[in-house]
């Protein structure tokens, strides 16, 4: 399931990028586009915000097929205060920027990306099957004092290849 | 087996739907050839397929009858006979276009033209103003009309089709949108071509002489027979004699880079003008046009087979087959 998860964290982050450039984060001083994996990253008591975080929660597997069928759910939560020089009075208008941006970059056709593998340092490799990925549904906002945020869910399929872990 | 990936079901999340008219005088379908255009993008489909976009609900049925032979007593089935082959397919369009509610309306697909001063209300619209003749110089995408400009205004629907003149059969350029039996019956209305025509566009913007489409014409370039009428809209009617008949391809992209293809050569109307109601939320509901067809015979050039439905499969790409 790994490379299924990496996979689609790589293609939701080049997605991202292409529809807002200017939304960055600084990860361990590194500027990347806005989108990071939790699991990935050291865990921290503080939320970034104005960025998408990724947190794989729910797993199926159909065993039915000649390949299993994967099913993850991957959960979305972005946040923002607004922006400091509009006192976070465009909080709201900030967020609706972040749902705009993650609808298009998740229902953006194909809803597919090759598999790629990323367990060796040496550059990705391509394996045999596509993953695929439905329409996010979005939850509710949710307000925590100044801090406006959502939660979106998308599940995400992949079928496991003969050989990979 | 070496390299190979094992085969699985096809996944697909919509259904892509491309029509292309039948020539109704020829009696000749559009016949799409899997083999060596299956690959086809899907927002560019080869000529002269028409995109209708997605649709959803698409449903096949097949009622076609196979029956036992039976022989001796008791009776035991030796063989099995095709006693009937019928197949009919049903769906519901994404958006309200001209062709879409030609394609779910059953029958004649009319254009509400705008009508003469003190016409007579009519319920498929009344008789109709003066058209205006086209010039030299007109394209599927430009209509030249001269002064005539002054006439139309930037978001006006236009119709662009000859005048009828007496002709009885199939009529509609391009498109067959209705068959004339007598020019009585139509009253000899000059716009009644105009009024079935399937080849209507929006005005997107006048410069000059030119009145600029926003899409192509579906005939193609016009005549210098054909004139322009302005229209409100469509309309449909439940009755009619008429029956649509076009070329129909579905086609369902699976995730895995495979495609299925069903091409039914001859589709015609099964059903009324009709709508299915989907509630949005509260007293809310978004109306989906419904279109029913039954599908008609041709022979197939590679063994003289008469086949209602062809299904392509295009497997993807190092898959076990």
């Amino acid at each position: 399931m790994q490379n299924a998860k990496d996979t689609f964290y790589t293609a939701l982050r080049d997605r991202l990028a292409t529809v807002n450039p200017a939304r960055t984060i600084v990860v361990r001083g590194v500027t990347r586009p806005g989108v990071l994996v939790e699991e990935n990253e050291l865990v921290s008591g503080v939320t970034p915000a104005d960025a998408f975080r990724l947190r794989w929660t729910g797993l199926k597997v159909d065993v039915a097929g000649p390949l299993p069928l994967a099913t993850l759910t991957c959960e979305i939560h972005y946040a923002t205060d607004g922006d400091a020089e509009s006192g976070g009075m465009d909080r709201d208008r900030l967020l609706a920027a972040m749902d705009a941006e993650l609808s298009s970059a998740l229902t953006a056709a194909p809803q597919t990306a090759a598999k790629m593998s990323y367990s060796s340092t040496a550059a990705p490799a391509a394996l045999a099957t596509n993953i695929f990925w439905g329409d996010p549904t979005f939850g509710p906002t949710t307000i925590t004092g100044e801090r406006t945020e959502r939660v979106a869910t998308v599940e995400v399929f992949c079928y496991q290849e003969a050989g990979e872990r | 087996m070496s390299g190979l990936v094992e085969a699985v079901a096809p996944v697909t999340r919509r259904v892509r739907a491309y029509f292309a008219p039948v020539d109704r005088a020829a009696n000749a379908p559009v016949l799409f050839d899997a083999a060596q255009a299956g690959s086809f993008a899907l927002d560019a489909a080869p000529a002269p397929w028409i995109d209708l976009g997605w649709c959803s609900a698409f449903a096949r049925t097949s009622a076609t009858k196979v029956e036992p032979l039976r022989t001796g007593a008791p009776a035991v089935a030796q063989t099995q006979v095709r006693t009937e082959i019928e197949a009919t397919v049903s769906l519901r369009f994404e958006s309200w276009g001209k062709l879409q509610m030609a394609l779910a309306a059953g029958s004649q697909q009319m254009n509400l033209l705008a009508t003469a001063t003190g016409a007579t209300a009519n319920g498929s619209g009344g008789t109709a103003s003066v058209a205006t003749p086209l010039l030299a110089g007109s394209t599927a995408t430009s209509l030249n009309v001269g002064a005539a400009t002054a006439s139309f205004n930037v978001g006006d629907l236009v119709a662009v089709d000859v005048d009828y003149t007496g002709q009885l059969g199939f009529v509609g350029s391009g498109i067959s949108g209705a068959y004339v039996a007598s020019a009585a019956a139509v009253n000899g209305d000059a716009n009644y071509v105009r009024r079935i025509s399937l080849n209507v566009t929006r005005i997107v913007g006048i410069a000059g002489t030119a009145l600029q489409l926003g899409a192509p014409l579906p005939a193609g370039i016009p005549s210098s027979q054909m004139q322009v009428s302005r229209l409100a809209g469509f309309v449909d009617r439940e009755g009619g004699g008429w029956f649509q008949e076009w070329s129909a391809l579905f086609v369902m992209d699976g995730e895995q880079g495979d495609r299925v293809i069903y091409h039914y050569p001859r589709l015609q109307s099964m059903a009324g003008a009709a709508e299915s109601a989907e509630t949005l939320s509260g007293p809310l509901e978004r109306l989906r046009l419904a279109g029913a067809f039954r599908a008609l015979p041709v022979k197939d050039a590679n063994d003289g087979e008469s086949v209602l439905c062809f299904r392509s499969y295009l497997p993807a790409a190092m898959r076990a087959i």
